[in-house]
């Protein structure tokens, strides 16, 4: 992860200044006295500045609560646990990376739950009533949702509609047809057994102790994919800025319609991917799971420090946002706190983070 | 850029522009030709956004043409006037305040780096460029150009945006009240950035309440008044500013 976080400088703030010679100084100031302030004050601003990042309050917060669960229960860092919590993880995980980009082009999606729950009916649908071989049933489950983003896209690019409502909609249609086609039972999935596909994408293996799926590599490799895309390439650029200022990318010949349309396909697509792991690793396929992920996953993206209104967003911080959330489901359990309460601790940190990143803003923007 | 006759660069002729019934341009007509800023003036309500949006492609005109270098040309959108090397700097420039002065300054024109199916952009000659850029438009402050356009003041952001018109080669730079809520020092940069302009062959059309910035770097003064040009080839080393003041506000 540490690839990553060292290539989001751009999307937070600029890296802090290199201090040359610190050495020299403090040794000058040992002599004259008066530097001193002044070297103190170069390392206050590079506190000053990597703790304005909007990384640092997540990063923290992820921090206290491995500690907090570890030193109430040990068993919380044990193997087991470990692989227990990651398993489920890295599937909301794949959703809320590609909700990260999608938001910071200033759109979100309150389908990709649905969708979640959907694709895997559909290929199972496919491949248990149509004989469809795994690897077509796959593709095609994947190009259906690639179409429902697309039509998201297009109602909010095209018809101008809030893509709060136009996937609030998508959301109920695609949950209704997959409660439709399969009325309402779950289909049936125990067929996957050694498929190779099915190995290669929720395989797991023993490192030690701790039991690793494949789609842990997937979470990683799309950690890795979108990261350098939202910080390095034109695309990312074009993103970041079709949500901070649309119009004034459109006038500088950004295409913010198409970049907003490819999103909303990524997203529903990354969707589809996780229901499918999803359903292979618990053979089940439910046409009612994914029910409210959307906004667990919005949940993840803003508490990494990704701006809901767009313009500015963090793979980086998405990933802390992500483990904060399950490591607190998967904590307050092994503590003893009722998880019914899990609720009011998901709901607390939202509004602490998002007081700290309001509060981190406004004095970053009063401050230069 | 040898030509004996001056061809003129843009040729907007007989524009007219209503707005309902309101007449805000009528029957204009202006040139500018190739290294020459021309100065437009006129009081508030005078029609010179008017035909500075219609020219920069903001607003459709109802009836006129437009010719560049010659060729009648259509200008429908702020992007048709971008392709055609017409680029205008309002005072809120149109600059995305999240991302970073080097993005900003390439946004839509990004310069890449390695093989094309990474979709790599150029990030450290993007910066580089940025940063001889900002040095060359007299941001005095050593502000490195990672800086989000956020942080910067009002003065900084109109930098940056004429920085971007001339690294690109636009021949006609638009500047709109450019000086307004500009310091001293941040004004004197302006001035002589369009003076340089004019030095590297682009031309400017130059619009500011402030006579005296105008009288300092413009080759020919335009005068609107009511939506007519009453004036269009004042020569600013031949008067003076009082006259000129006489000639917007219609009183001898």
């Amino acid at each position: 992860m540490g690839g990553v976080s060292r290539t989001t400088d751009c999307v937070g703030l600029p890296p802090p200044p290199s201090s040359p010679t610190r050495g020299g100084v403090l040794h000058a100031a040992t002599i004259a006295g008066a530097p001193l302030s002044e070297a103190t004050a170069s390392q206050r601003l590079f506190a000053n500045k990597f703790i304005a990042r909007p990384e640092f309050g997540p990063l923290v917060l992820l921090v206290v609560e491995l500690v907090v669960f570890w030193s109430i229960n040990h068993d919380f860092l044990s193997p087991g646990n470990i692989g227990n919590t990651l398993a489920f993880t890295v599937e909301l995980g794949l959703i809320a990376l590609a909700m990260t980009l999608l938001m910071t082009s200033g759109e979100f999606d309150l389908s990709v739950g649905s969708v979640f729950g959907f694709s895997p009916v559909l290929m199972w649908t496919l491949m248990n009533s149509g004989g469809v071989p795994m690897e077509l049933a796959l593709l095609v489950c994947l190009g259906v949702a690639g179409a429902i983003g697309y039509f998201n896209g297009w109602f909010v690019t095209k018809l101008k509609i809030p893509s709060f409502l136009v996937t609030l909609g998508m959301l109920l249609v695609v949950r209704g047809t997959a409660l439709f086609i399969t009325d309402g039972f779950p289909q049936r999935t125990w067929s996957a057994g050694g498929h190779w596909l099915a190995q290669v994408l929720v395989g797991d293996f023993y490192i030690g102790g701790l039991r690793i799926y494949m789609s842990l590599f997937w979470f990683a490799i799309a950690v890795a994919v979108l990261g350098y895309l939202l910080t390095q390439t034109k695309v990312g650029n074009w993103i970041q800025a079709s949500g901070g200022n649309p119009l004034a990318a459109r006038a500088r010949g950004v295409n913010v319609n198409r970049t907003k349309t490819g999103l909303f396909m990524l997203s529903s697509m990354l969707a589809a991917f996780a229901g499918v792991i999803s359903s292979i690793r618990t053979s089940a396929a439910n046409p009612n799971s994914g029910t409210g992920y959307e906004l667990e996953v919005i949940a993840m993206v803003v508490i990494g420090g990704t701006a809901l209104t767009g313009g500015r967003g963090t793979i980086f911080g998405t990933v802390l946002g992500i483990f904060i959330l399950r490591v607190m489901r998967n904590g307050i359990v092994l503590i003893g706190v009722p998880g019914l309460a899990y609720n009011i601790f998901i709901g607390a940190i939202i509004l602490g983070m998002m007081a700290l990143h309001s509060w981190l803003e406004r004095r970053h923007q009063a401050g230069t | 850029m040898s030509q004996p006759v001056r061809q003129p660069l843009i040729q907007m002729s007989h524009i007219y522009k209503s707005y309902g019934r309101v007449q805000a341009l009528e029957d204009v007509s202006l040139t500018v030709n190739t290294h020459e800023i021309v100065g437009l003036l006129g009081d508030n309500g005078a029609g010179k956004s008017t035909l500075i949006k219609v020219l920069s492609g903001a607003v459709p005109h109802t009836s006129g043409d437009i010719f560049m270098r010659g060729q009648k040309v259509q200008i429908h959108s702020t992007t048709d006037a971008i392709a055609l090397g017409i680029e205008t700097i309002y005072q809120d420039s149109a600059l995305v305040t999240q991302l970073s002065i080097a993005r900003n300054l390439f946004l839509g024109r990004e310069p890449m780096i390695g093989p094309r199916w990474m979709n790599r952009m150029d990030r450290k000659m993007m910066d580089r460029v940025a940063g001889e850029l900002l040095k060359r438009v007299g941001i005095g402050k050593n502000i490195p150009p990672t800086t989000p356009i956020g942080s910067l003041s009002g003065g900084e952001r109109q930098a940056v945006a004429i920085a971007r018109a001339m690294h690109f080669d636009s021949d006609l730079i638009i500047l709109d009240e450019p000086t307004n809520n500009l310091g001293v020092a941040e004004t004197q940069g302006v001035l002589r950035f369009v003076r340089g302009a004019r030095d590297s062959g682009h031309s400017c059309i130059f619009i500011a309440h402030n006579i005296h910035h105008v009288f300092q770097v413009v080759d020919r003064i335009v005068v609107m008044r009511r939506g007519r040009v009453v004036a269009d080839d004042i020569d600013p080393k031949k008067t003076t500013v009082e006259a000129v003041e006489h000639v917007i506000t219609g009183m001898e």
